[in-house]
């Protein structure tokens, strides 16, 4: 599903990730951990083509295409789905029509109809009421006015809605009170399939108690420094990340 | 002073036919040929260069287009007004009687201003070439609110030769009566032209006003306008203004609130592209209190382009306990755009609240990332965010009937620029 090779990304001035390999399978759900300012976000951002990201060494492969060269628009539309850290308020911009015009994007993509408007407001409401979504926020500015907790859960409906090949959520569990994070956990357990692979960028083990891991990796100076399965995380939680980041340079 | 001709006017005025306009005709000569046309180093006029207008308006005073081009197609005007439900009426080529002809709309009386008593004549330099050239203008009474809203379609083209047209028309709201109105200009034509318009509406005690202004020119096409609303007790004017088209256009906005009690909200929306200048003056006279306004503007522009914004409100002595607000926030999407802007406040009494605020800013780059990582693309993604830019002033268009036809038109422009 997702092969990375020796990936260099720089940001501005500075380079963030010094040859980051990783491979995911579909039907798989790894998650990233490391401190801060490991590179977790850049690595998110870089999959999903941010041009603030510049891919300097390496490769990035999706579904055996590399896909280094295509707009984030492209990757989008052949699958990819990018939580977002920090969900952008555009004003103006119909949350309804937003999710509409995504959804159609990849439709087209796949050779498929335009859904009719009534087939959508039917998926979209049904996939709020898994989220626990009053279905008042179709009508609303994209994450306009929105607390944190709703605009995770708003990135969850999309990514429910676009039933994306690979998603990433970067730090989704960030931000949200356990309630809610139990909720958006439901929404990431209900996509898990076998042709669907899930990886989790976070700092803490506690969104990985609602859903478990097929594997976990320490990022650690921009590289993946440390794998192991999910007992990894409850020992990063005990232990913090000193011990793998030392072992690791060691 | 920029290049009118007056001895051409004064020779083309005295050739047109009698009527009741003779007088303030003459009079409207003799004060254009004290003050010519506005030029750059009047205070009002210094970023809008009327040079080309002068320049126009001469070679056709020299060999004008009289009379009047064909009027336009009974299907034309059909598609232009197709699912809007609004009494339109028709002023063709600076013709009015289409819409002298327009059949009966209960509670409205439309007369000639050429049988008025006074045909009140504004002498200001633009508006007195407005009363030197007109042949016929319109006096709109509401004595009762009417059920639809009433229409002024503008159609001007020049397709042979450059054009040049006037329009006047007053609009009386008598007391306790509403009225929802809409001006839409359109145009056709590789020529040059240019329309020199006079609104005058007048709002008695207790009225509501709904008004909506679209001005979708050729590329080619100039226009400057006038529009005076005066608002008596209670009174409340509701205005939005949306500029998509045109070569040079100048808008002149003055509201003077008149009454106790009487308010106007007043907003604009600019779409400037290659070849495109747009000029809106605005100015609010709280005369007495408590009055309030309020006037957002936005613009966007591209390209070789350039807008000026000049919102100005004056509180006069006495009129305590007004509130005033002015917002202009634009888009410059090209490093060859210019925008000039400034909000003006003139205080002169106490227990005032006035707040302006003014922005210049480009798309927000995370906000693009965000939709293209949804799967649009980046062209289609930067028109959402312009357009979502201007939803604050469709939300403020008052006049329902209008809006797919607002909309459509908006959407039809934005997808043009790039």
């Amino acid at each position: 599903m997702l092969k990375i090779d020796k990936l260099h990304v720089r940001t501005g001035d500075a380079e963030i990730l010094h040859g980051l390999t990783l491979t995911v399978n579909a039907g798989e759900v790894h998650a990233i951990m490391g401190p801060n300012g490991s590179g977790k976000s850049t690595l998110a951002q870089a999959i999903a083509g941010h041009e603030d990201y510049a891919v300097t060494g390496g490769r990035i492969e999706f579904l055996g295409r590399d896909i280094g060269e295509l707009d984030p628009e492209e990757r989008a539309r052949e699958g990819l789905f990018l939580g977002f850290q920090y969900p952008v308020e555009i004003p103006g911009v119909n949350n309804a029509y937003l999710l509409k015009t995504a959804l159609n994007a990849q439709r087209k993509q796949a050779g498929k109809e335009e859904i009719d408007a009534y087939e959508f407001l039917k998926l979209a409401k049904e996939k709020m009421a898994l989220l626990g979504m009053d279905p008042k926020f179709l009508n609303r500015g994209v994450n306009e006015g929105f607390s944190g907790g709703e605009k995770k859960r708003n990135e969850i409906l999309q990514m429910a809605v676009l039933e994306p090949k690979l998603a990433i959520l970067d730090e989704t569990d960030s931000g949200l009170d356990i309630d809610a994070l139990k909720t958006v956990a439901q929404g990431v357990n209900a996509l898990r399939s076998p042709e669907r692979a899930i990886v989790l960028v976070t700092h803490y083990q506690r969104l990985l108690d609602y859903i478990t891991p097929d594997y976990v990796h320490v990022l650690s100076g921009g590289r993946i420094v440390h794998s192991g399965d999910k007992s990894l995380a409850t020992e990063l939680e005990d232990r913090g990340y000193d011990w793998v980041v030392a072992t690791a340079g060691a | 002073m920029n290049a009118l001709d007056i001895d051409r006017l004064r020779a083309y005025v005295d050739g047109l036919p009698n009527s009741g306009l003779d007088e303030t005709r003459r009079r409207a000569v003799a004060a254009l040929a004290a003050s010519g046309l506005p030029s750059t180093h009047d205070e009002s006029f210094k970023y809008t260069d009327l040079a080309e207008i002068g320049a126009l308006s001469s070679a056709w005073l020299e060999r004008p287009a009289r009379p009047a081009i064909v009027a336009p197609t009974r299907q034309r005007i059909e598609a232009l007004t197709a699912k809007t439900d609004i009494d339109w009426l028709v002023i063709a080529n600076g013709d009015p009687n289409p819409a002298l002809a327009h059949s009966p709309v209960a509670g409205i009386a439309i007369e000639r201003l050429s049988e008025a008593a006074d045909p009140r004549p504004v002498l200001e330099p633009l508006t007195a070439l407005n009363a030197a050239l007109l042949e016929e203008g319109l006096i709109v009474t509401v004595a009762a609110s009417p059920e639809r809203p009433l229409g002024l379609l503008v159609i001007d083209d020049a397709h042979d030769r450059p054009g040049l047209s006037q329009l006047r028309v007053d609009i009386e709201v008598t007391a306790g009566q509403s009225l929802e109105f809409v001006e839409y200009y359109v145009s056709t034509g590789d020529e040059p032209h240019y329309s020199n318009a006079l609104l005058r509406l007048n709002l008695g005690e207790g009225c509501t006003l709904r008004h909506l202004r679209l001005q979708n020119r050729a590329i080619r096409h100039s226009q400057t306008q006038r529009l005076d609303v005066a608002l008596a007790r209670d009174a409340a004017f509701t205005s939005a203004s949306f500029d998509l088209g045109g070569r040079l256009t100048r808008n002149d906005l003055n509201v003077d609130l008149r009454g106790a009690g009487s308010q106007a909200e007043i907003a604009g929306l600019y779409v400037s592209g290659d070849g495109q200048h747009i000029d809106n003056h605005t100015r609010i006279d709280h005369r007495t209190g408590p009055t309030r306004s309020g006037q957002e503007y936005r613009g966007i522009l591209f390209g070789r382009s350039r807008a000026v914004w000049n919102g100005k409100a004056v509180v006069h002595e006495g009129a305590d306990g007004t509130n005033a607000e002015q917002a202009n926030h634009n888009l410059l999407l090209s490093e060859k755009a210019e925008i000039d802007t400034k909000p003006e406040l003139e205080i002169h009494a106490e227990d005032v609240r006035c707040a302006h605020g003014t922005t210049i800013g480009q798309l927000d780059e995370t906000a693009l990332f965000y939709l293209r990582s949804r799967g649009i693309d980046a062209d289609d993604a930067r028109r959402l965010m312009m357009r979502a830019f201007a939803t604050r002033i469709l939300q403020a268009s008052p006049v329902d009937a209008a809006k797919p036809k607002l909309e459509a038109l908006l959407d039809a422009r934005l997808a043009t620029l790039d």
